[in-house]
């Protein structure tokens, strides 16, 4: 089938459709089902949580697998053995609306913080509860949560954008992230995602399917260290906007250079 | 602070500690400025601007009383009513 043509673009705009109604269906059965049960499975809570965990992490590899055999995306995964450690704290750039269904299909364990809206969500309120994902509710109970969520040894995922990028303008990261790894004294570990064509992407409907089939590169980079940071005689209010204006220059130069190699590489068929 | 301050002189405090803190340039820091949406202050710096403050006006300060300011003119208004009391005893 013609990569680009017409039909295969009703094809992906209907898979996209499937997969995105197995997603939700399979929230809810997993939600009410297998992830409280699990969670009940143990009388420790840190056992529970982490089996649960795991049980959404293969879950979502799934859900990749039936979006990649479906035809809707390729994907490449580099250096994925550096989030194998525990107590990480991943922080990576958010172009897209499944960045962090890759991310957990990649970590076994690991703690997200879910915005409210999802707590409310009758598909999705069920799952972020059983697997003790943070809720962003409060703003500094939220970072004294994830420094103490990274010092039991848990992993962690922040966006710092707080939300999807917005297409063509500038990069903007809030504070939060800094402010979680200035609290936690850990040192960040930056993924960079970049998708090409652009899908799924904040603005755009999920049936707006891109020209071609859109591939996803999710490279897995060495830590940013905080130490520079930490040592600075400044308020930690400074040190945290230092923080985050290294981090945003990182990311701005390693998504510039990611994408422009995805660009000009010939992409993997198949 | 002294003991009677005039609204002017918290105002160029205030500006100095929110350079000092946060790096924001005075110029910015008008009295309609707002903190969240035009300097950027999130939750988290409004706990240590609320020490600073602490320190430099010797009062005890309830976040309650800054629950309803929005703009650095609020802020200022606040100090100000604040400095109409009593420092808190030791």
């Amino acid at each position: 089938m013609n990569e680009s043509g017409p039909l295969n673009r009703a094809w992906r705009v209907f898979a996209t459709g499937f997969s995105f109604t197995c997603f939700g269906l399979g929230a809810v059965l997993l939600g009410f089902t297998v992830w409280p049960l699990l969670r009940l499975s143990s009388s420790n809570p840190r056992i529970a949580v982490a089996r649960v965990q795991r049980a959404v992490s293969a879950s979502m590899r799934v859900f990749v697998w039936l979006m990649k055999s479906l035809g809707l995306l390729t994907y490449e995964i580099r250096g994925r053995e550096k989030l194998a450690a525990r107590g990480q704290f991943v922080v990576s750039n958010h172009p897209t609306l499944i960045d962090v269904v890759f991310l957990v299909s990649f970590m076994p364990e690991v703690d997200c913080i879910v915005k409210q809206a999802l707590w409310r969500n009758v598909f999705l309120r069920w799952p972020v509860y059983w697997a003790g994902y943070i809720s962003n509710a409060t703003g500094e109970g939220l970072v004294a949560a994830c420094a103490a969520a990274l010092a039991e040894g848990r992993s962690l995922i922040v966006f710092p954008e707080g939300t999807r990028t917005r297409p063509g303008e500038p990069l903007s990261f809030q504070r939060g992230a800094a402010q979680i790894a200035l609290a936690a004294a850990r040192d960040l570990r930056p993924v960079t995602i970049t998708c090409d064509p652009i899908t799924l992407h904040k603005g755009n409907a999920w049936y707006r399917v891109p020209p071609r089939r859109p591939h996803w590169v999710i490279a897995v980079g060495d830590p940013i260290p905080i130490s520079s940071f930490l040592r600075a005689a400044e308020p930690q209010p400074l040190a945290a906007r230092h923080l985050t204006q290294a981090l945003t220059q990182w990311f701005d130069v390693s998504i510039t250079q990611q994408l422009g190699k995805m660009r000009t590489e010939t992409r993997p068929g198949g | 602070m002294g003991p009677v301050q005039s609204t002017e002189e918290i105002f160029e405090q205030l500006r100095g500690v929110l350079h000092e803190l946060f790096e924001i340039d005075p110029a910015r820091v008008t009295l309609d400025a707002h903190l969240y949406n035009d300097l950027e202050i999130d939750s988290i710096d409004t706990i240590d601007l609320i020490l600073r403050l602490k320190d430099l006006t010797g009062r005890k300060i309830q976040p309650d009383q800054f629950r309803h300011v929005r703009t650095v003119g609020d802020a200022v208004n606040a100090i100000h009513t604040l400095l109409q009391h009593k420092p808190a005893a030791a």
